[in-house]
């Protein structure tokens, strides 16, 4: 963009100094390949300063000599030169050079010249992410970028995901990478109360119209991110979403329609009522007691079967919807341009009475003011109703809990067709019946707007400001209907409104001497950011009117919590180039925050960087018809971590009511010194690409160090707390990546392109100030047992902490584990614990291929994960310890007779050994390697397209998730979040496929 | 052009200036407020020492956790396969592990570190309107929770007390600890100085204390403390240490105050989901729905409810123990659906009818205790004058429709004091004092996979330190296991 402003302003003054010679006018067009105008391409006499360009569309007149030559040239197309022959009229068609725009990649304030990079980034254009069948960006990613790890928590549609840049970099600091669209930080906290995704981050993906994104960028070292500052020590990710393009407006519509269902590729399911009797009859004569006899505690007839049996897994689960539909606007004249669009989006859970809708729209406008004078405003709506019905983990009412757990031969409705509700089993709660009359709501609604002006004086300098504001508003609700919930109803309403200001302030310079390249810029950012939350709970509500103003003045709550974070800071970029072989870049920045302690509030953040382009060295021209490129480059730099939740620095006495009176009492000590989390980063990396950028690639290898980790370490609780939160501890991550493209065939009816990435990162603990290792709590432990996962110095950041099982004792069918002397015992509690392994991956990546012929296009992307352990902690693994409920196949391959061996605990009636004790047992290989889409489309061809008068007409059918090949038992799907394990996930992986059709005119 | 350039140049100075000032950075906490202030003043004092009674509530305490493990360890509770939501499990078997033990020392030092931070920083601030005796009603508040705290630790953690004293003096209890150090790495101490600390901080803040004080704002009163509080409560420790004495003494000041009442057989049924304290009633833990919209799950009443998740039921030999007219057999009731074959569970916590789960007041001390305790005391040779062992029994019994003792003995005094403080967290300790084992059936106990017996002694008695806070404090020594 500012180098098409440069040659604007440049040929502005050339044309007023230019002297006139025997000449007459010449006017003309210029189009590109599909006929449609290219405005503002450039048209000079060859050999003077005579100099034009064309409007809005796309036509010049020119003073040129009859017989002189015309040069035409415009960014993104092929230049030509064209001789006058005496014309006065001259119709010029112009070839793209997608070489060209793709040379250009948006960066730190900024774009650049892919060759003239410096830093590891990673980018992705729109083309690669828009047929696939995924509600929000962040999905879309995953396995397509090297070392860029996207992880869900939660299948639910509308769910967030987890992201990690380069592995995990932190333990109580943040680890989402920062969010920047269109230039501007933006924010990433979910608001939705009743959501249940588990994540609380990640957000900033949710509300975007992903056809609306140009391309997305990732910042993954030092020297690409440290103008960051303290929010770039998990790599930035730039979105950037598309602007106007000159010429007439052009009109895209898109629909999709398809279905989604539950992945569970290796048919994982609860017992069937045939199979839990015989089960449950075995653990009962286990255990002494006959099953037959109606006196005994552990009583279950063969009768229990009379009544028909009911697949709770079938009834709680169903095909869910999806639609979408869009149309949007582009065009513009050479003194504006616009970029507009609105979106429908509806996916329909796999369970009842979850679903998820989205509206979006988006306005993206930019105007010339004068020659030196732009301004432009984008501004985003965005408005999601979700509806995620009771998928919190571990509860009755959850029917991905309850569908492994509800006795089979519990009817789901009673003879009169009515919900069932006397399920002793599951607590007297029908997971069916609270999604057709409980609400657990969530709408959000989010606005984006920001405007810019920018003032060029001169062609070298460039004044910008971008200015921000950010709103979300989330209401949600929950109702618990009487019906439910044992004839009381109440209701919860919270509202979340967060409001973000952000200005950026920049003053770039930008100029070349010869073969010396160079800019600076400076620039200032100040961010101001208000979250507030209402919410109100009352109980007792009157079922007619199940709203607040009908509970009971007494029993009503109001939960009000308010949080102010500022951040202001001042930074700096000096770019140099020499001869475009040469690069050298250097960023500094210094932030102050709110977050921090009264004598930590400011940080300076700085980085070092440079590059060699060995392909542009003279002594490199003979090898030039084969390697196209060749680039070495190398960084250093130091950024920080500010992601903590405010006021952790304050020691703080907190109000608490207690008998109808206000006291307080201490809820965190003070620790004035609390600052942030520093990142060091190496980074060593090679760009290539040969016979004329058909093979590309790059390769990079990395050392972060993460120092004055804040730990929220333990105290003993004899000071009065159990833990204090300070800046010890430190910890490293270092890997390689590379990714390689190839286009194998290029021909004027095929194309087959293939594309791999990898993506290699170890961890290590260095220090956790004077604890030898820390356990991460997770809700999902249940209440089995402690969190399995531990954070170990010396080793890597999560290690599974478990009893060391050994397996059947062959001769009993009991379980053993092996004790602190490594001798075998039945006793649980002599167990001894071990490390056992750990949920980090060591690689990652993607593979993907594209083949098409004509107007037919087959495109796959695989993501794989290797050498990751899982912790398989299923709710109903019991052997016997609950006999209330039903189990899952994983029991059926129990002991049966002296001599048996691979095999699991024999069930007995109450498990007094306790073998249903997490151990090594649960520990198993994750490795998996998951075809993420497949999309198969057709483009018309173009005589057909204008028969119909139409610019483009395609047609795809395209599957997420559709099968992955695993070998983890007792799961529906092996992706486990970064921790690996899950008791009964809140809402497991989907699969879904669509048809869609996109029309442009 | 000209307009735009001054508004490009406006805009831009003007966000350096909106941004400029240090104050941007700031950020003080709207909802909480610090440390410092709140210990600098009187005002702040007094809240903090409110601020104290506040954890008391928690579910891992008197709101739930206390009552519920002593009558679950003790056989006076039982699970039932008709109610089983894998709750009450740990207390019921024993089980008992240095990974998974009692939660009660974190609320101990806590509450502690609250108190401290109180009695450190009194001095001064009087003054104004507030005179060296409200300060010394602040101190006695917080003298009484730190002892208190120090005594629900030392009996989780420790060997009971006559135990020691006759046979292991050097038996550890738990670290008392003064003021609280960000620092500190307390030692533990034996059982016997955690009791002369416990007894000197109760007779200091008996002392010091207003007679008339009592704590103004609350809705119930008796959540506070007052005189009668503190001496109620030496009557019990001296009672746990044998001091026969001092703990009639101190029963006797209790009773003689007067300002107590027997509940009659009329009341005893419907006293139990009161919303403040009154009859009976001297000290009491108050129960509210508190400002989270979850709370009360895990308390009492929804506990110890059929219709709620009921794992606690009354077990066979405590409910054997009640004539078949005794009142305190109306505390007791079946599922509202008949549904358990008679199973009976506690109705000392009926809830307030607030909510579903309910929230309900916790009795930590009341007026039959203090008899029970003289009567216990007399037999053992204590001695106050005019009063016998079977009066006190009777003035029980009397206000219960049971039969009247005319000579007792010590069994008759530790059957009724099961019988009468039953479910409110007493036999437990009861049991461990007379040195005697816990010994249940299965067929009486259900679902009780370890442990039906224990022996006394055991090192079962002594309940292992959490191996989190021995992790970070070496300096703790592990009970034997």
């Amino acid at each position: 963009m500012s180098k098409k402003l440069f040659s604007l302003a440049l040929g502005l003054l050339l044309t007023i100094g230019s002297a006139f010679a025997q000449t007459a006018a010449v006017s003309g067009t210029v189009v590109d390949e599909n006929g449609d105008p290219i405005v503002s391409a450039a048209i000079q006499l060859k050999g003077s300063t005579v100099y034009t360009m064309t409007n809005s569309v796309g036509e010049f007149t020119i003073s040129a000599p009859a017989d002189g030559t015309l040069a035409i040239s415009c960014l993104g197309f092929h230049s030509t030169e064209i001789p006058v022959n005496g014309r006065a009229s001259i119709s010029v068609t112009l070839t793209s050079d997608a070489e060209v725009l793709e040379d250009v990649i948006v960066v730190a304030y900024g774009t650049v010249r892919r060759e003239a990079n410096t830093g590891s980034v990673t980018s992705i254009k729109n083309e690669q992410l828009a047929e696939i069948p995924a509600t929000s960006v962040d999905k879309m990613l995953s396995g397509k970028m090297a070392g860029v790890s996207i992880t869900s928590g939660s299948g639910q549609p509308g769910s967030t995901s987890t992201i990690r840049v380069r592995g995990t970099s932190s333990i109580n600091a943040g680890n989402e990478p920062l969010w920047v669209v269109d230039g501007i930080p933006v924010m990433n906290s979910d608001n939705r109360q009743m959501s249940n995704f588990g994540v609380g981050g990640g957000s900033s993906s949710t509300y975007l119209n992903p056809n609306d994104i140009e391309s997305i960028t990732v910042l993954k070292d030092a020297a690409a991110a440290s103008v960051y500052g303290s929010r770039a020590a998990n790599g930035v990710i730039l979105v950037t979403t598309k602007s106007g393009k000159n010429g007439r407006a052009k009109f895209t519509a898109r629909a999709k329609v398809g279905a989604q269902q539950l992945i569970n590729d290796h048919n994982y399911r609860p017992l069937s009522g045939e199979e839990l009797l015989s089960y449950l009859r075995v653990a009962s004569v286990n255990a002494g007691y006959n099953p037959d006899d109606p006196t005994s505690q552990y009583y279950y007839p063969q009768t229990l079967l009379e009544n028909g049996t009911t697949n709770w897994y079938k009834e709680l689960t169903r095909v869910g919807l999806i639609q979408e539909y869009e149309i949007n606007a582009t065009g513009g004249t050479n003194k504006g341009s616009y970029y507009s669009s609105v979106s429908y989006h509806k996916n329909e859970g796999v369970f009842y009475g979850v679903d998820y809708q989205r509206f979006t729209a988006r306005v993206n406008a930019d105007m010339k003011l004068t020659n030196t004078l732009k301004t432009g405003t984008k501004i985003n709506l965005s408005y999601s109703d979700s509806n995620s019905g009771q998928m919190g983990d571990l509860y009755y009412s959850n029917p991905a809990y309850a569908m492994f757990s509800i006795l089979p031969w519990t009817p789901i409705r009673n003879e009169d067709g009515s919900y069932n509700m006397n399920i002793v089993e599951n607590s007297k709660t029908n997971p069916r019946a609270n999604a057709d009359y409980d609400v657990n709501n969530d709408k959000e609604y989010r606005l984006q707007g920001s405007l810019f002006l920018e003032w060029k004086p001169i062609p070298q300098l460039t004044l910008k400001t971008n200015n921000q504001v950010e709103f979300d508003l989330t209401q949600s609700r929950q109702n618990r209907h009487e019906f439910t919930h044992q004839g009381t109803a109440a209701d919860i309403e919270y509202i979340n409104k967060d409001v973000r200001y952000t200005t950026s302030n920049t003053i770039t310079y930008d100029d070349k001497y010869d073969e010396h390249s160079f800019r600076v810029l400076v620039g200032q950012e100040a961010m101001l950011d208000k979250w507030d939350l209402l919410g109100a709970y009352s109980p007792g509500v009157d079922p007619a009117i199940p709203y607040p103003t009908t509970g009971k003045g007494e029993t009503d709550q109001v939960d009000f919590n308010i949080v102010e974070e500022s951040l202001l800071s001042f930074f700096g970029v000096a770019d140099y180039n020499y001869d475009n072989r040469y690069f050298f870049q250097a960023s500094v920045r210094g932030d102050g925050s709110s977050l921090f302690g009264s004598q930590a509030k400011w940080g300076a953040f700085w980085s070092v960087s440079g590059s060699w382009n060995i392909a542009n060295e003279k002594f490199m021209s003979s090898t030039r018809s084969w390697l196209s490129g060749l680039k070495i480059r190398a960084s250093y730099g130091v950024n920080g971590n500010n992601n903590i939740a405010a006021y952790r620095a304050y020691g703080v006495y907190g109000a608490i009511n207690y008998a109808g009176a206000t006291g307080m009492v201490p809820s965190r000590p003070e620790n004035p010194n609390l600052a942030w989390e520093r990142n060091k980063t190496w980074d060593l990396g090679l760009d290539f690409s040969f016979f004329d950028d058909r093979l590309t690639g790059s390769g990079d290898i990395y050392y972060r160090k993460t120092s004055d980790m804040l730990l929220s370490k333990r105290v003993p609780y004899t000071t009065g707390f159990g833990s204090n939160f300070m800046n010890v501890g430190s910890m490293r991550n270092k890997g390689i990546e590379g990714q390689i493209e190839g286009v194998i065939i290029r021909n004027s009816d095929w194309f087959w392109s293939v594309g791999l990435n990898v993506a290699m990162n170890r961890s290590l603990v260095l220090d956790l100030g004077d604890s030898e290792f820390l356990s991460v709590a997770d809700s999902r432990a249940g209440s089995n047992d402690s969190t399995p996962v531990r954070i170990v110095k010396g080793m890597r950041l999560y290690n599974y902490y478990t009893r060391d099982y050994y397996g059947v004792n062959p001769s009993t069918g009991d379980p053993l584990w092996y004790d602190k002397n490594g001798k075998l015992t039945g006793d649980v509690s002599k167990a001894r614990y071990v490390y056992a392994g750990s949920p980090e991956a060591k690689a990652t990546g993607g593979f993907n291929t594209t083949v098409s012929w004509k107007g037919l296009s087959l495109s796959a992307y695989f993501e794989f994960v290797a050498g990751n352990k899982v912790f398989v902690a299923d709710q109903n693994i019991g052997y016997g310890s609950d006999m209330n409920n039903n189990n899952t196949v994983g029991v059926l391959n129990y002991w049966t007779k002296p001599g048996d061996t691979g095999v699991v605990p024999k069930p007995v009636a109450g498990a007094p050994s306790q073998s249903y004790r997490a151990s090594t047992y649960n520990i198993q290989d994750g490795s998996y390697t998951r075809i993420k889409d497949i999309t198969l489309s057709y483009s018309l061809p173009e005589n057909a397209l204008k028969a119909i008068r139409m610019k483009g007409i395609r047609i795809y059918v395209s599957a997420l998730n559709p099968y992955t090949f695993h070998n983890v038992k007792n799961v529906m799907d092996p992706e486990l979040g970064v921790l690996g394990y899950t008791m009964g996930a809140s809402h497991p992986m989907t699969k879904s496929i669509v048809g869609g059709i996109e029309v442009t005119f | 052009m000209k307009k735009s350039i001054i508004l490009l140049v406006s805009a831009v100075v003007s966000a350096f200036a909106v941004t400029g000032c240090k104050d941007f950075l700031t950020k003080d906490p709207l909802l909480s407020q610090s440390t410092d202030i709140t210990l600098s003043s009187y005002t702040g004092l007094n809240n903090a020492t409110f601020g104290a009674y506040y954890y008391l509530a928690s579910s891992g305490w008197y709101g739930q956790s206390w009552i519920i493990d002593a009558e679950m360890r003790s056989g006076n509770g039982k699970k039932t396969a008709f109610r089983n939501s894998n709750r009450c499990v740990q207390p019921y078997i024993w089980n008992y592990t240095e990974d998974g033990t009692s939660g009660m020392w974190s609320y101990c030092y806590v509450t502690v570190a609250q108190c401290n931070n109180v009695i450190d920083n009194l001095e001064g601030k009087a003054g104004g309107d507030v005179t060296e005796q409200d300060l010394n009603n602040l101190k006695a508040e917080c003298l009484f929770l730190r002892a208190f705290s120090h005594f629900c630790n030392v009996l989780t953690y420790g060997q009971p007390y006559t135990y020691c004293k006759k046979s292991a003096p050097e038996s550890l209890g738990v670290p008392y600890v003064y003021h609280t150090d960000p620092n500190g790495k307390p030692f533990r101490e034996t059982v016997i100085s955690n009791y002369e600390n416990i007894v000197k901080d109760l007779l200091e803040a008996e002392s010091i204390i207003d007679p008339d004080y009592v704590r103004k704002g609350t809705t119930d009163e008796l959540a506070t403390v007052n005189i009668s509080t503190i001496q109620a409560l030496l009557s019990r420790v001296y009672l746990y240490m044998g001091e026969w004495q001092k703990a009639a003494d101190y029963a006797t000041k209790v009773i003689d105050s007067k300002k107590y009442k027997m509940w009659t057989a009329e009341e005893y049924p419907k006293v139990w989901g009161a919303e403040k304290g009154s009859g009976e009633i001297i000290f009491e833990v108050y129960g509210n729905i508190t400002n989270s919209a979850w709370a009360n799950w895990e308390d009492m009443s929804y506990l110890t409810s059929p219709e709620g998740s009921g794992d606690p039921a009354a077990a066979k030999p405590l409910l054997d123990l009640y004539a078949d007219d005794d009142v305190r057999l109306a505390t007791y009731r079946t599922d509202e659906k008949e549904e358990s074959n008679g199973i009976l569970w506690t109705t000392k916590y009926p809830g307030k009818g607030l909510n579903t789960p309910d929230a309900n007041n916790v009795v930590v001390l009341r007026l039959s205790e203090m008899y029970l305790n003289r009567a216990e005391a007399l037999v053992n040779g204590a001695q106050i004058e005019g009063v016998t062992a079977w009066d006190d029994l009777n003035a029980i019994t009397s206000k219960r429709n049971a039969d009247a003792y005319t000579s007792v003995g010590t069994l008759d005094i530790q059957r009724e004091r099961r019988k009468e403080l039953a479910w409110e967290g007493h036999y437990i300790y009861d049991l461990a004092r007379w040195g005697k084992a816990v010994e249940r059936t299965a067929a009486d106990y259900p679902l009780c996979s370890q442990n039906l017996n224990v022996p006394f002694p055991s090192n079962k008695w002594a309940l292992p330190l959490p191996k989190s806070e021995r992790e970070v404090n070496p300096n703790l020594e592990q009970n034997p296991l």
